[in-house]
């Protein structure tokens, strides 16, 4: 396997997300495994990455970073801004920390897995693709969510499945609320034969009996509810 | 967009927080080129009932002269400094003693009479530095990086409704409390629901900006006797909005986001600092921790000093 690693900081990228994407992409076409050091929270990074190469930011990443990639695996060694994996196609995204707002934001696939706490109307509009957050995950979590699943161990905030229309939520902690056309149902025999082999994938280890835990968050309806329910035709 | 930020060291000995500040507000640059200001408190070390005032004055034969005069009428200046900027104008810096707080805001408003004048700010416990431009010419123009401290709040400004000059970069002051300042990152969509209630109090607004309307109402909670924490929790029910904005106080420092949480707000803290950003990389200038927190839709955050 080619490596290579390439300095955020250095005289040449000096910390510029263009400047730094450039170099991604070139050495990306060359190398199987790319490392980049200093990433110092910028934003955009490797945005719109197409090859299917291993990059490793050894370090924090700021808005957006991964967004519109497919096909690449991304490994964050600390933090992620708001945004991370936006609207990817296929690919991972791995955070061994925290993230903000908008994690997996619109997904078409792949996966993207936060070890600790995330914020904000974790994967909104995602299409289709999986979501693992290792803690908590806040207000209007799968916010129109139209596919895929998400898996979430910590607790959910308010509005849980906000207009939720397809795709599945899990929850192993608490639900403060559930939003618009969002339902919990039990989760079957199946869906925890799914998830074991999910998360230990990641390897998130969990005891036998935590799986019968889960909450399970659906749509209602297949279309979103506009103004109060008994309006509905 | 813009850049917010603020940083206390917790054993409230003086510091060189105007170093840290401006390499934090340097790293949120891309969120506004504008403007930028600091509010640096605990360094001014002025003794009771004296002020700091900081006038802009545009470069006229006989002007700065005639600003002279009306303080002099009032209090006579003990010492003063002349900074130059931007535009054709200079800061014009004074320490003056007044007989009380309330003496202050009549004394601005005197001075704001003059044309060509505008009072930026006056100031007993905190030194106010803010200018239109980029942070590392405003940190040179005033060596910001020379100013300690116990506490600061900053901004970078990226201007959407009202115009770029001094007096609308932040911080914004109010004068209903000594020494309250706010810098802010959004727009408060209820500004005249805010605003009219406090101006049957009496209370002055000297223009429309929306941060001026967070200063004041903060300002007043404080003056009706709320602690900084609960009038941020109550701004958060009061106002409309994307917002997220930090309040800058004699004895801290805390952080209010709007409740569906539509502007950034991050912050970290360890046993010597507590630290409030826009965005992580500014937090990483001044702190050395991989547990970055996000401020939640509707969530107050706030340092103050106990005692």
């Amino acid at each position: 396997m080619r490596e290579i690693e390439i300095d955020a900081s250095s005289k040449e990228i000096n910390s510029q997300s263009r400047e730094l994407n450039r170099a991604i992409k070139g050495a990306a076409t060359e190398y199987q495994s790319i490392t980049v050091k200093n990433p110092n929270s910028m934003h955009y990074i490797a945005a719109g990455l197409t090859e299917p190469v291993d990059l490793t930011l050894e370090g924090s990443a700021g808005y957006f970073v991964g967004t519109m990639i497919h096909g690449a695996k991304i490994h964050i060694t600390e933090n992620a801004g708001w945004f991370p994996a936006d609207n990817m196609t296929d690919g991972e995204v791995v955070i061994d920390g925290s993230a903000g707002d908008g994690v997996g934001q619109g997904i078409y696939g792949g996966t993207v897995v936060v070890r600790k706490s995330v914020g904000s109307r974790t994967g909104e509009i995602m299409k289709n693709g999986t979501i693992i957050i290792g803690g908590n995950s806040g207000f209007m979590t799968g916010l129109f969510m139209m596919g895929g699943r998400m898996v979430i161990l910590g607790d959910v905030s308010e509005d849980a499945g906000e207009s939720i229309i397809r795709g599945t939520i899990y929850v192993l902690g608490n639900i403060k609320s559930l939003g618009k056309n969002a339902d919990i149902i039990e989760v079957t025999d199946e869906d925890k034969e799914e998830l074991k082999e999910l998360l230990e994938s990641y390897n998130f280890k969990l005891e036998d009996e935590k799986f019968n835990q889960f909450k399970k968050i659906i749509p209602r309806s297949m279309r979103p509810f506009y103004g109060k329910e008994s309006e509905e035709g | 967009m813009c850049g917010i930020a603020g940083i206390v060291f917790k054993d409230r000995k003086l510091h060189p927080v105007g170093d840290a500040l401006t390499k934090m507000l340097e790293a949120l640059q891309h969120r506004g080129p504008d403007s930028a200001g600091f509010a640096i408190y605990g360094g001014l070390g002025l003794a009771k009932n004296e002020y700091l005032l900081n006038i802009e004055v545009k470069e006229k034969p006989g002007l700065l002269e005639t600003v002279k005069n009306m303080v002099n009428i009032v209090t006579p200046i003990e010492t003063e400094e002349i900074i130059p900027s931007v535009e054709n104008y200079i800061i014009y810096r004074c320490k003056i003693s007044l007989k009380s707080f309330s003496h202050l805001k009549p004394l601005i408003m005197e001075i704001d009479k003059i044309d060509d004048v505008k009072v930026l700010n006056g100031a007993h416990s905190f030194e106010m530095i803010k200018d239109v431009g980029l942070v590392k010419d405003i940190a040179k123009r005033y060596d910001t990086a020379s100013k300690m401290g116990t506490h600061a709040i900053g901004h970078t400004r990226f201007s959407t409704e009202s115009v770029v000059d001094r007096y609308h970069a932040h911080p914004f002051q109010s004068y209903i409390v000594p020494d309250i300042t706010v810098v802010h990152n959004g727009q408060i969509t209820n500004y005249w629901k805010i605003r009219d209630p406090l101006e049957r109090k009496g209370h002055i607004f000297e223009t429309n900006n929306d941060t001026e309307c967070i200063v004041h109402y903060i300002a007043d909670k404080l003056l009706e006797g709320y602690k900084l924490e609960e009038a941020l929790e109550q701004s958060v029910k009061d106002m409309d909005g994307p917002f997220s904005y930090v309040v800058g106080t004699p004895d801290g420092i805390g952080i209010a986001k709007d409740q569906l949480g539509l502007r950034p707000g991050v912050m970290a803290e360890n046993d010597d600092i507590f630290t409030i950003a826009s965005e992580e990389m500014s937090l990483h200038q001044v702190i050395d921790t991989h547990n970055i927190e996000q401020i939640s839709p509707g969530e107050t955050r706030a340092y103050t000093f106990k005692g």
